[in-house]
């Protein structure tokens, strides 16, 4: 502890030194700044260079932009309200030029019209620039931002940066409360051990861990973040999505970890996936606790569905479940995308198996019903103890989907007749075959379920919310429902796992499955 | 499935791609280490290629005027130089009512009420060089960009929102706010676009002014300030939200609730340049922006000004801004929009 005090306050003697230096060299730039005229003159106006106030900036603030030409399709913004009210609408003011920004401000702006490919690289399109500028080298640039000189981020800068964060004066009490949180340990590596790498992907490596702070165990997912694109969207998506979903059934991120090189995202560890639950039990599930998974997985979609976000990248291998069999939903990289390519952005291959045949035919469209279609898929798999549209092309996935579920027509689609893959694909006529034929444990009720989850239509989907309340459900008992968000089901203690058939205890080695090395963690 | 304008049928992107398709054949699962395909294309705007659903907030919410449908409202997707691609779904919907049945209360509510954590508060107040003037031409310019790039409207208010709170965290030098301007439109894109402008564009829309090194290096700062809180509620949000609203509650046809939606995101496209205007919520500047595109299409039954749960002294402030507003850019405004509309909107009458 005394360290840790010692520590502090060589940190808090540190960042006042790096404050005040900030706030120096701010204020040293903005004085070259104003000396420097024939370079960038802050003002054309005959303003003051002193003054920054925002009303006297009103007053002065003439419209940037010359005549506008008859047709300008991609228009420029000019007027401003405040032009407006100062000024009387003459034609001086158009005449008047800025070129403190050097971003068109010679009129040249106007062109900033056409569509052509070439415009958006010439000089004079929609680059709104001048011609003659000086290349801001990069020591301008940091001092500019109030960075230190060296271009590269100096290790453990962004650290810094967040200790002793606001350049301008703040309240105190927001200072404090960040440094006694980084205090603790939290946003710090040091305070995560690493233990083993349990994945890698393009731009992540997943590593188990242990936190120092609570002795718990964490996963550790690391992003590297250079890129030649710089952060990678799957990263920025996920950070700040899940900053705001605390729900039971999604996975808690405890804390970020930003490095010059990398960024840490500090979840709670879950002992497996669906994938390897189902592997686990030789896909044998008990039929009782598909449908409490079932049920954890409609829940944490619906609290996803209700903040207007949508998850679709549903697959097993994203479902994480615990001991306890609490099943938290995991990985919104692909959340919030428009779309979900065959590729993600990183050209990752991206599972067909869970999409929905409205998606897989080109459509563009999405809501909230595109994450049922891979819950039907799921809730399938689980109770049949096999992937319901193994399909490794789009067009394999399609006809997959088509032979059980029948090939759509007019009447069972409408619209579907004139879409152009489907009309090329030319699939053969198949009638839909009863589902039960393929998944014989499912009773009645669990078969209506999913017939709701499957359907070709995706406005006729059932909601996650609506399918909560289902009467397949209804052996759950009432009070399921009126738990709050951040409680787990099994705090009731109607609802209790049962044991699978088919699960392998970890004292038989024959399993021949030795992937499934965190198994013995389970039961 | 990799939309059509990115990879042209000869690229060498586009084959490999099929390739990749193939061999994923038994592991469909499994994540592909195969370092990623650069294009060695030269830069081209998204928007010559058909690229649909635009609208940012189409996650819940499909319009025609988000492009996801083009077939009732070819107004609305010629203005975006979009034609529609074929699928069931689009022909069929025009505003997802079912969706908003299910979680439009939900989804409104809990943006309405993070709001005003989001909201920059006098972003410009305590910056030494970086002027509202400075702010309206870089935005004056973003827009432009935007549209060239074929994003999304709720991707440029991301931007704005990002840029804004960034602004009011750290002194930005007046050089370098076009950087921050390109960076903030990287982050937003990056949350809400499929495909994200490529940061080499970004930086050819510069002038090479700045280096890659630079970029990426704002890119992390701007996170970092910002502590990765980035889904800002946005008017793109809202002003779909009160159209399907009006819709649904039977106050208006559907063709007409679009039409002032297209016309008041021109509305709101132009607040978005005027720091003025910084100062109202977003959900504050959608009702308004509507109310306002109500009034010029001359609907007979114009949208409920209390829909968004406002005081009335705030709409009524918003609202006679917003109409100098666009009575000071009528031009700017007419050629934003698309023809159509134009035609039936009168510029004039926003001044009564």
């Amino acid at each position: 502890m005394k360290k840790f005090k010692r520590r502090l306050s060589l940190t808090l003697r540190g960042s006042q030194t790096i404050d005040e230096s900030l706030s120096e060299l701010a204020e040293q730039m903005t004085i070259e700044e104003n000396s420097n005229k024939d370079n960038e003159p802050i003002v054309k106006n005959g303003r003051p260079p002193t003054s920054h106030s925002m009303h006297s900036f009103l007053h002065q603030y003439t419209g940037s932009f010359k005549k506008p030409p008859l047709r300008r399709p991609h228009s420029v913004i000019g007027g401003s309200l405040g032009s407006f009210m100062a000024m009387p609408r003459n034609g001086s003011r158009l005449d008047i030029v800025h070129e403190n920004l050097k971003m068109g401000s010679d009129g040249e702006s106007d062109q900033a019209s056409g569509t052509s490919s070439d415009e958006v690289q010439s000089p004079t399109g929609v680059c709104l620039r001048n011609r003659i500028h000086r290349r801001i080298s990069m020591e301008d640039l940091n001092k500019r931002l109030s960075l230190p000189a060296d271009i590269r981020i100096p290790d453990g800068y962004l650290e810094k940066l967040q200790i002793n964060s606001p350049p301008f004066d703040q309240p105190m009490s927001r200072r404090s409360r960040r440094a006694s949180l980084s205090e603790i340990g939290f946003g710090k590596m040091e305070t995560y051990i690493k233990l083993e790498k349990l994945g890698e992907g393009t731009y992540a490596t997943v590593y188990k861990g242990r936190s120092k702070l609570t002795e718990n165990l964490v996963a550790l997912k690391e992003i590297r973040l250079e890129h030649e694109e710089g952060a990678p969207c799957t990263a920025i998506r996920e950070v700040s999505l899940l900053k705001d979903l605390k729900h039971a059934n999604i996975v808690t991120l405890h804390d970020i970890v930003h490095t010059d090189k990398s960024l840490t995202l500090v979840f709670e560890y879950l002992d497996k996936d669906l994938k390897q639950y189902m592997d686990d039990c030789g896909n044998i599930m008990s039929m009782h606790n598909v449908k409490l998974f079932l049920y954890q997985i409609l829940r944490g979609l619906a609290y996803c569905h209700r903040r207007k976000v949508l998850h679709r990248d549903l697959k097993p291998q994203n479902l994480l479940i615990n001991e306890k069999g609490e099943l938290k939903l995991a990985d919104f990289g692909l959340a919030r995308a428009k779309s979900v390519p065959t590729k993600t952005y990183s050209n990752e291959v991206v599972t067909l198996w869970y999409r929905p045949p409205d998606v897989l035919l080109g459509s563009s469209e999405y809501s909230t019903q595109i994450d049922m279609w891979g819950v039907g898929c799921i809730f399938f798999e689980m109770a049949s103890g096999r992937p319901l549209f193994p399909g490794s092309t789009v067009e394999d996935e399609l006809h997959l989907i088509f032979r059980l579920l029948g090939t759509p027509s007019q009447e069972t689609w409408p619209g579907v007749s004139s879409n152009d893959e489907f009309k090329n694909y030319n699939f053969p006529k198949y009638k839909p075959q009863p589902l039960v034929n393929h998944a014989p444990r499912l009773d009645s009720e669990g078969i209506e379920l999913i017939t709701k989850f499957l359907q070709y239509e995706s406005k006729k989907r059932v909601s996650a919310e609506e399918a909560m309340k289902h009467v397949y459900f209804r052996s759950l008992g009432p009070r399921i429902h009126a738990l709050p968000e951040s409680v787990s089901i099994f705090s009731l203690k109607e609802i209790q796992l049962q044991k699978d058939p088919g699960f392998r205890n970890s004292s038989y080695p024959e399993t021949g499955h030795g992937k499934n090395r965190r198994q013995s963690m389970l039961f | 499935m990799v939309t059509p304008c990115l990879t042209s049928p000869v690229s060498p992107a586009a084959r490999v791609g099929r390739q990749d398709n193939d061999q994923n054949l038994r592991a469909p699962v499994k994540k592909s280490r195969r370092p990623r395909l650069r294009r060695k294309q030269p830069l081209q705007p998204r928007n010559q290629c058909p690229l649909l659903g635009d609208s940012g907030v189409r996650d819940l919410f499909e319009s025609p005027s988000s492009g996801s449908d083009g077939a009732d409202s070819p107004a609305a997707s010629a203005a975006r130089g979009c034609s529609p691609l074929p699928g069931p779904a689009q022909q069929l919907v025009q505003l997802d009512l079912q969706t908003f049945r299910d979680y439009g209360q939900s989804c409104y509510a809990f943006l309405k009420a993070r709001e005003s954590h989001f909201h920059p508060r006098e972003s410009l107040a305590r910056q030494p060089q970086v002027t509202a003037e400075s702010r309206c031409k870089l935005l004056s310019w973003l827009i432009p960009v935007h549209r060239q790039f074929g994003l999304s409207f709720e991707s440029l208010c991301l931007t704005v929102n990002t840029l804004d709170r960034f602004l009011t965290t750290t002194p930005v030098a007046a050089d370098c706010f076009q950087l921050l301007g390109v960076t903030s439109l990287l982050i937003a894109c990056k949350q809400v676009e499929v495909h994200p402008p490529r940061v080499k564009q970004l930086l050819a829309l510069c002038c090479g002014a700045f280096s890659r090194q630079q970029l990426c290096n704002l890119e992390c700062i701007v996170l970092h300030k910002l502590h990765f809180s980035l889904g800002a509620p946005t008017i793109s949000f809202f002003l779909e939200h009160f159209t399907h609203a009006r819709v649904e509650a039977g106050q208006a046809e559907v063709s007409e609730a679009l039409e002032a939606q297209a016309l008041a995101r021109g509305v709101a496209e132009l607040s978005l340049a005027d720091y003025a205007f910084t100062s109202y919520t977003p959900s504050l500047l959608a009702i308004c922006c509507l109310a306002l595109a109500d009034r010029m299409l001359q609907l007979p039954r114009p949208v409920d000004l209390r829909l968004g749960g406002h005081s009335e002294a705030a709409l009524q402030d918003c609202l006679g801004k917003l109409q100098l507003l666009v009575s000071i850019n009528g031009t700017s405004l007419t050629h934003m929009l698309p023809l159509q509309i134009c035609e039936k909107c009168s510029l004039s009458l926003s001044l009564k």
